[in-house]
């Protein structure tokens, strides 16, 4: 096993030497980096590109001058890696690209996780119901997206979801119209997700519009989307239905210890709403939140353990996922207090188009500053995950069924294991193989930015780098960025090599 | 059972009932090419994907015109549409360059008329995306041939190549290509693109060789004295077709939105060249006032892709095996209530 991993690791250093050369030839050949000196009218030009000349050694040709980078980038010189500097911005490029990687990241983490987690979801109920009218329309779904692209996407987004909403949040009221549009159109989606008699869709349909309308109605007479909240009666109700919901789908609603572990987990939660408030208000920071995330994981994890002697798997699992939700919508419900703050100090703009932050939002308060920190993130998000979660739904989707068509499923089957631990024990588990192949490298993608996207968006991110880069011939930058991407890119078919064999127990690794 | 025999009238003969008490139903056999057809032909989305794009394709190539050669020596066929996308023209009825009778797609501030501008652009982009295609196409299925069929040193080669070739993004080298050898035309970019295109088609290819050639026909093939080309080329090549084709079709619809994704950065198609991604671009910040300008090569672009999208869907289908036409539930639900019926009698 070692013995492979140094032998997969040499050749991939191999080929990251042979595409960094690659690259460096092909920038370094494809423009006159003086060019724009050149041109210039300046007197003391002559002067200018003899120091530019010796200060990026141009006068050494591209295939050597690739070896005089790479020995000063593996730092055989100084002893630290050095991408050297940067033309542009005349800094070094490693400081550029260590500023560029965590707003990048920040971009696309939220997208990639939707994305999967979306997709999957999806993906499994469309193979589950195939050729129903679900798996129709999300095929189809799927097929549009697939087809988007994403720079039309991102302005229709900033024209509808931002600067429309920002409008609409003015005057915050949804005229009757309007409210009976949007309720048809979400109980349609919801009816859509109903399987059943014609009758059951149709009780959907019309329940789920009644509903609609009559919460959109409160919401508009409250001016709820100026003050928006959830109090502890609104995270109670959430989180029980989120408890009984997820309770149905992963452990069955006949499991009663499981439901009742769940809705324990939820008055917990429930009962630490008021303390969490107190604590947060007095200090608010990522610590605290994360020590008190953690802390309800693991109490929901004893609920669950204490709650049966037999079968904990299901048990706790509905606890624990009960008590994620509970804190996520209190945490909604906090940041939601410090929204009429915020909309106050975004000038009524609280969408916003650009940037990943706002310069000019002048608070101390931690809630204030991180709901700035979302709402610069959600339309870069919503088009990310818009566009990868078509990939994500087709393949599982394709794994599922192809898993369903196994012999031991039906083996599972005959032998009279219900439906439900068929799909979440014997075909999800082994059908998500594959997908790890497909998340490794998308993972992998994630450094290497989104050109477009941080384009579109005006982000400063590693895409925005490789452009500026370019865009400019800067021959630095543009190997310090893709270096690192390559890199990530070779460690990426690696890992997901390695994780495919630890995995699928039939596939083994030659000697 | 009488969907059975309604289908069975179409192609075969139904013959006289034997003694036992069921039919004897003689079926004329159907070669493989006829089943794939008829397979894709009722995949109706497909069928739709397929017209649109064959309509669409002869609208613009005949509306813009045929233009080859670089601008020394041009060959230049003029398309029955009275403007050309370089001509300036003077404002039209509409004095914001909305859509009137002379400008159907409305008309651009410079005064060039935006119907010649998306028909020039669409023929461009359906070019480069045919090039890209085509090229990833042939090289993917060689590379993904020959090492999946030989094996060994070879393929170990051949799949270290297509891994470094994966670590050089396309959107990068397209750049660096397109962006700075932008003067050289539209088609070397969309030859260089091609070049760097291949590596997912190979690695599908690849697969199918290897399972293929462990096959038993293969087997008898190598016994009958067949050389290694004949197996590749007449055994296993057919039966690969499928992976083949589907995946060239995705090719295709990944290669146009790459295309004007790159176009849309800047680095793609050069000035004064146009493609529906430099058209986006262009006139992304007319959104609010001029919407026309943005709405109709977005849209042209989706239609293609999602054509082919679904083309290459219906390939899927016609060329899988595995594939059985579904059985609809209300015909499965009478199917087996007329099996009880005659069970119980």
């Amino acid at each position: 096993m070692l013995a492979y991993i140094g032998r997969r690791i040499s050749i991939a250093l191999l080929i990251l030497f042979g595409s960094t050369y690659l690259t460096y030839q092909l920038a370094a050949y494809s423009g006159d980096p003086l060019a724009g000196i050149r041109e210039s009218q300046d007197p003391k030009k002559e002067q200018i590109m003899a120091e530019l000349t010796k200060f990026y050694q141009l006068d050494v040709p591209p295939p050597a001058r690739y070896f005089l980078w790479l020995q000063k980038a593996l730092g055989f010189a100084t002893g630290t890696p050095d991408f050297g500097t940067s033309a542009i911005m005349r800094l070094p490029v490693i400081d550029q690209i260590a500023e560029a990687i965590p707003v990048t990241i920040r971009l696309v983490t939220a997208a990639t996780i939707l994305a999967i987690v979306l997709g999957i979801t999806f993906g499994v109920l469309s193979a589950i119901r195939q050729y129903s009218r679900l798996d129709y329309s999300l095929t189809f779904l799927s097929f549009l997206l697939y087809s988007l692209p994403i720079f039309w996407v991102a302005v229709m987004l900033k024209e509808y979801m931002a600067i429309q909403f920002n409008l609409f949040l003015v005057d915050p009221k949804i005229n009757l119209v309007a409210n009976g549009i949007t309720s048809a159109l979400l109980a349609v989606v919801l009816a859509g997700f109903v399987s059943g008699t014609r009758r059951r869709v149709l009780i959907t349909l019309v329940s789920s519009f009644a509903i609609f309308m009559s919460l959109f109605y409160v919401l508009s007479l409250t001016n709820w989307f100026r003050t928006p909240g959830l109090g502890i009666w609104g995270v109670a109700f959430l989180g029980l239905a989120t408890s009984v919901g997820l309770t149905h789908v992963f452990a069955g609603l006949h499991n009663r210890k499981a439901l009742y572990a769940g809705i324990a987990s939820v008055a917990v939660g429930v009962a630490v709403y008021q303390p969490f408030g107190t604590i947060v208000n007095e200090t608010g920071n990522f610590g605290i939140l994360m020590l008190m995330g953690a802390l309800m994981l693991s109490v929901s994890y004893f609920v669950g353990y204490f709650f049966s002697k037999i079968d904990k798997g299901p048990i706790i699992r509905s606890s624990m996922l009960s008590a994620f939700f509970v804190a996520l919508f209190t945490v909604a419900d906090r940041a939601m207090q410090a929204w009429p703050e915020y909309y106050r100090l975004s000038d009524g703009k609280p969408v916003q188009v650009d940037g990943s932050y706002n310069i000019a939002m002048k608070s101390n308060d931690f809630w204030v500053n991180n709901l700035d920190i979302v709402t610069h993130l959600i339309l870069p998000t919503t088009a990310l995950t818009l566009i990868s979660f078509a990939g994500y739904l087709r393949y599982s989707r394709a794994s599922v069924l192809e898993v369903l068509g196994m012999d031991y499923i039906r083996t599972a089957r005959a032998k009279g294991v219900p439906e439900r631990e068929v799909i979440l024990r014997h075909a999800l588990r082994n059908s998500m193989i594959p997908l790890t192949t497909l998340i490794a490298f998308d993972i992998a993608g994630i450094v290497g930015g989104a050109i477009i996207t941080e384009r579109v968006f005006s982000w400063k991110g590693m895409g925005s780098l490789a452009n500026d880069a370019i865009v400019s011939q800067d021959l630095n930058l543009l190997m310090g960025t893709f270096s690192i991407t390559a890199f990530l890119a070779v460690m990426a078919t690696l890992a997901a090599d390695l994780i495919y064999t630890a995995l699928d127990p039939r596939i083994r690794i030659r000697k | 059972m009488k969907n059975d025999s309604k289908k069975s009238k179409k192609n075969s003969q139904v013959a006289v009932a034997s003694e036992v008490g069921f039919e004897e139903v003689k079926t004329q056999g159907l070669s493989q090419s006829q089943i794939i057809r008829r397979k894709f032909f009722s995949h109706k989305p497909a069928v739709a994907g397929l017209i649109f794009m064959i309509l669409f394709t002869i609208f613009v190539y005949s509306a813009a015109g045929i233009h080859l050669g670089s601008d020394d020596a041009k060959i230049t066929i003029h398309g029955w549409w009275q403007f050309s996308h370089e001509d300036i023209l003077d404002p039209g009825p509409c004095a914001d360059g909305c859509p009137s009778s002379v400008h159907p797609m409305g008309q651009l501030p410079n005064g060039r008329d935006y119907f010649a501008q998306v028909t020039r652009g669409s023929e461009i982009s359906l070019m480069v995306m045919v090039v890209i295609g085509l090229l990833g196409g042939v090289i993917g299925t060689v590379v993904g041939a020959v090492s999946g069929f030989f094996g060994g040193i070879i393929d170990a080669i051949m799949m270290r190549i297509t891994d470094f070739i994966i670590t050089v993004p396309s959107i990068l080298i397209g750049a660096v290509i397109g962006y700075r050898m932008g003067n050289l035309g539209v088609l070397y970019l969309a030859i260089f693109l091609g070049l760097f295109s291949w590596t997912g088609l190979t690695r599908l290819v690849r697969g199918e060789f290897l399972s293929l050639r462990e096959r038993e026909f293969v087997d008898a093939a190598r016994v009958a004295g067949a050389s290694n080309t004949r197996i590749i080329f007449k055994h296993i090549l057919p039966n690969s077709i499928g992976v083949i084709i589907v995946s060239t079709t995705l090719l295709l619809s990944s290669s146009i939105l790459v295309e004007t994704g790159l176009s849309f950065l800047g680095f793609g198609v050069q000035a004064p060249d146009v493609s529906l991604g430099v058209l986006i671009n262009t006139h992304q910040g007319e959104f609010l006032y001029a919407p026309w300008l943005f709405w109709w090569p977005g849209v042209i672009i989706v239609l293609i892709a999602l054509s082919i999208n679904f083309i290459g869907d219906g390939l899927r289908d016609a060329f899988d095996p595995r594939q059985k036409k579904q059985i609809k539930r209300k015909e499965f639900l009478a199917k087996s209530s007329t099996r009880d019926a005659v069970n119980k009698s």
